[in-house]
């Protein structure tokens, strides 16, 4: 937002008095903002960087010292830390690729011509508008043994032996892939949704000249759908991967267990044990991680482009 | 040449500009320490309030002072756990009392710890008085978020409260909270599933308790259902059946245990019935105190360990199934252990916070007195913090289903968790390891031995 106002700025500054005047005063309008920017964005990102340096235990009375990269270590060190890492991995992999496969396919289907098409492109909205703890209590009731409803349908449906009542959330794998499967439900609504946006862009021309070539579905989706979608498909899968990394209040609702993602840990090193030092090291390093992944999408992007 | 110079004018404007707002340090500060309120000791300040006269700093610790009527004008907000609304009801008549006026900001449980430190983090005064699970007495106390409070409630006003829930609100010989209410968990049963079965009487001992399991368990209906949900209600459950077992959760010289002789017996009994003997409804790993009480309600458990505040409910046909069918008791022991069970007596805290605090402090002395505790037993069934209540005529006649006696036999038998500042992680260590060894991940003793090393490790990191 701000860079092409400050842009703006430096040439005017050559320009006349009266460009002068205008860049005052639109420098003064933006103020406010700039001021409610800094101090809500970027001023705790400064801060959290330096506290993650100093040993910060709010709740036990203790002082605060200068432990340099001490945090840093122990996090490296903290076995909780890489098996919060691999769940969150489990997590966004999982859930991010069968996103994919699910809102293409229903993009795929929302983008052909039927009766009560405006009716499904609605509809299919619901589960990503619900708050996500609303969907996590939702899916809980479904796992719950004895009367949830997965057990209840895979009796029904002769699956499940009658005697057998399994209990769905016994381990932090049971766990991630139970949240998982709550969040892919919740969240290919807004995969379809960008697919389909990418869908309805390509010309129709392509297909018809694949068609008159032979092609079939599969050659088409192949050949045209999936090449020319690509742009599409890298911004929504990016932007899940970032979404699916920070995972944490779907999770809560299914467990106590704070290694089931880096944010949950985060969260209760923060906020359950105060320890404003070490999760302020701990939140840098999950950062870096999303940068990293930023950095690997604005290549694709720009790779992308250059091939265009 | 000048478009350059402009760019590092603009750069150096806001760099400066960003420095003033991150400010210059922007390295945390250390906790300090200053009491800025007086929290004067009560004999002394009697003197003073005889000789000042009119002028009342609203702002002290005052016990004297609570009942000043420049206090009526002031207004009070409190953080309490109200899921059906009684609470704010019966908190309501305060205002009636004395003229003060509250204002009551209800919560559920899971959620009161987070509501209460973001409060403090955020230095806010909206809230001036909270409620005080016994576990976070150190933390509160620790981390300077409550006042101090045992100097300023007087000493024969101390010795009125039962002694459990007295200690359950202090932290190293200190007060952090006014008691609240009484509690700890008890055993109930079905009277008439245990008929069915054969038995007159409940289980005395875990031994009993297992052989009458096996026989109460068939198609549709365990024998019992537990709050063991990876969360604090495990630790609840996990600490009485470790006393019963004879263990303890402390070393000899005040340091904590949790991997002794009795805990892994504890453990190890708890595996086998839900993994061997399987008479333990299975769902009881995803269910909190809330889900047994509602299995025990339909009459889909025989029996279960639970808090207070049953009845009359169990004997209401609206929400009960087992109408007149049930009743409560000593949780079993084992061995030489006649009984043992875990503390869940609360009390309220008043804010460091707080801009209101000689009328929190009026408060915490309404609350404290016969007139809450009183109606409080009436009509919502939770247990008094003064000793004198439990012979009070006004509160038998109240109990039609003579459980107070039963409920008080329990109370002996409490046992209280550890406080200090690390026990919120020391618990998330705890229920993460014994629920490993309860879902079959991990054999009893090795779980309660890697927790004893990650709460060592905790502990050491921590310094």
């Amino acid at each position: 937002m701000r860079k092409p106002a400050k842009g703006g700025a430096v040439s005017s500054l050559r320009l006349s008095r009266r460009g002068r005047k205008d860049l005052l005063l639109a420098f003064l309008l933006l103020l406010p903002t700039i001021y409610i920017l800094l101090k809500t964005f970027v001023s705790p990102i400064i801060e959290s960087l330096v506290w993650s340096f100093y040993k910060y235990n709010l709740m036990d009375g203790s002082d605060v010292i200068w432990v340099g990269f001490r945090n840093y270590k122990q996090i490296f060190g903290l076995n909780e830390f890489w098996v919060s890492m691999e769940n969150t991995a489990y997590f966004t992999v999982f859930t991010v690729g069968a996103e994919l496969v699910f809102g293409f396919f229903s993009a795929l289907l929302l983008n052909q011509m039927f009766g009560g098409r405006l009716f499904f492109r609605g509809i299919i909205i619901i589960p990503w508008a619900m708050l996500t703890l609303v969907n996590g209590l939702m899916w809980n009731w479904i796992y719950q043994p004895g009367y949830g409803g997965l057990t209840v349908i895979l009796h029904k449906l002769g699956m499940l032996s009658a005697n057998s009542n399994p209990i769905w959330l016994t381990n932090s794998f049971k766990i991630m892939t139970f949240a998982s499967i709550a969040d892919i439900w919740k969240m290919t609504p807004y995969m379809t949704l960008l697919l389909l946006a990418g869908l309805q862009s390509l010309p129709s021309s392509l297909y018809e000249a694949a068609v008159m070539d032979g092609a079939g579905f599969w050659k088409k989706i192949w050949h045209i759908t999936l090449p020319q979608l690509k742009p599409a498909i890298i911004v929504a899968v990016v932007l899940r991967i970032i979404g699916a990394f920070r995972v944490y209040d779907i999770l809560t609702v299914f467990s106590g267990d704070p290694t089931t993602s880096v944010s949950f840990l985060t969260y209760n090193y923060a906020f359950r044990y105060f320890y404003l030092g070490k999760a302020s090291a701990m939140a840098w390093i999950s950062t870096l991680f999303i940068l990293a992944l930023i950095l690997v999408y604005i290549r694709m992007l720009k790779r992308n482009s250059e091939l265009e | 040449m000048k478009n350059k110079f402009g760019v590092t004018k603009f750069f150096v404007i806001a760099l400066t500009f960003l420095m003033l707002i991150v400010g210059c340090s922007p390295a945390p500060k250390t906790a300090s320490n200053s009491d800025s309120s007086a929290s004067k000791t009560p004999d002394s300040s009697a003197t003073s309030s005889a000789s000042s006269g009119g002028a009342v700093d609203l702002n002290t610790l005052d016990w004297t002072k609570a009942d000043d009527p420049a206090v009526k004008n002031e207004e009070v907000t409190i953080l309490a756990v109200d899921n059906d609304g009684t609470v704010s009801k019966m908190m309501q008549r305060f205002t009636a009392d004395t003229g003060i006026k509250l204002k009551i900001l209800p919560v559920d449980y899971n959620s009161l710890y987070n509501k209460i430190t973001t409060a403090a983090l955020s230095n806010s005064s909206d809230i001036d008085l909270v409620e005080m699970d016994t576990i976070w007495a150190g933390q509160f106390m620790s981390g300077n978020i409550v006042e101090d409070l045992t100097n300023v409630v007087p000493a024969d006003i101390q010795s009125q409260f039962t002694q459990s829930s007295l200690s359950s609100v202090q932290f190293n010989k200190k007060l952090a909270a006014m008691p609240y209410f009484s509690s700890t968990k008890h055993f109930y049963w079905n009277k008439k599933m245990l008929k069915d079965a054969g038995y007159d009487a409940p289980p005395k001992t875990w031994s009993e308790f297992r052989e009458m399991s096996k026989k109460l368990t068939k198609s549709g209906q365990y024998a019992s259902g537990w709050s063991w949900k990876q969360a604090e209600g495990l630790n609840c459950d996990f600490v009485g059946m470790v006393y019963s077992f004879g263990g303890s959760f402390f070393k000899e010289d005040g340091t904590l245990n949790v991997n002794s002789d009795g805990a892994v017996k504890a453990l190890q009994y708890m595996t086998d019935l839900i993994r061997t003997d399987k008479t333990i409804d299975p769902a009881s790993l995803q269910w909190t105190e809330d889900e047994v009480k509602k299995a025990f309600f339909a009459g889909k458990i025989a029996m279960m360990s639970n808090w207070e505040g049953m009845y009359p409910a169990l004997n209401d046909p609206t929400q009960s199934k087992v109408v007149d069918q049930t009743d409560v008791g000593l949780l079993p022991g084992e061995g030489n252990v006649v009984s043992a069970t875990v503390t869940g007596s609360e009390g309220i805290s008043i804010m460091k916070s707080s801009k209101h605090k000689l009328a929190s402090l009026a408060f915490l002395k309404w609350m404290g007195s016969k007139s809450f505790q009183e109606p409080s037993f009436i009509e919502r069934g939770q247990y008094p913090v003064l000793q004198a209540l439990y012979s009070d005529p006004k509160v038998k006649a109240a109990d039609k289903t003579n459980t107070i006696d039963k409920i008080l036999a329990q109370f002996q038998y409490g046992q209280n968790r550890p406080n200090g500042p690390g026990y919120v992680e020391w618990a998330d260590i705890l229920s993460s390891e014994v629920f490993k060894a309860l879902a079959g991940n991990k054999p009893p003793k090795q779980a309660l031995d890697d927790a004893a090393q990650k709460i060592t490790e905790a502990q050491k990191k921590a310094q």
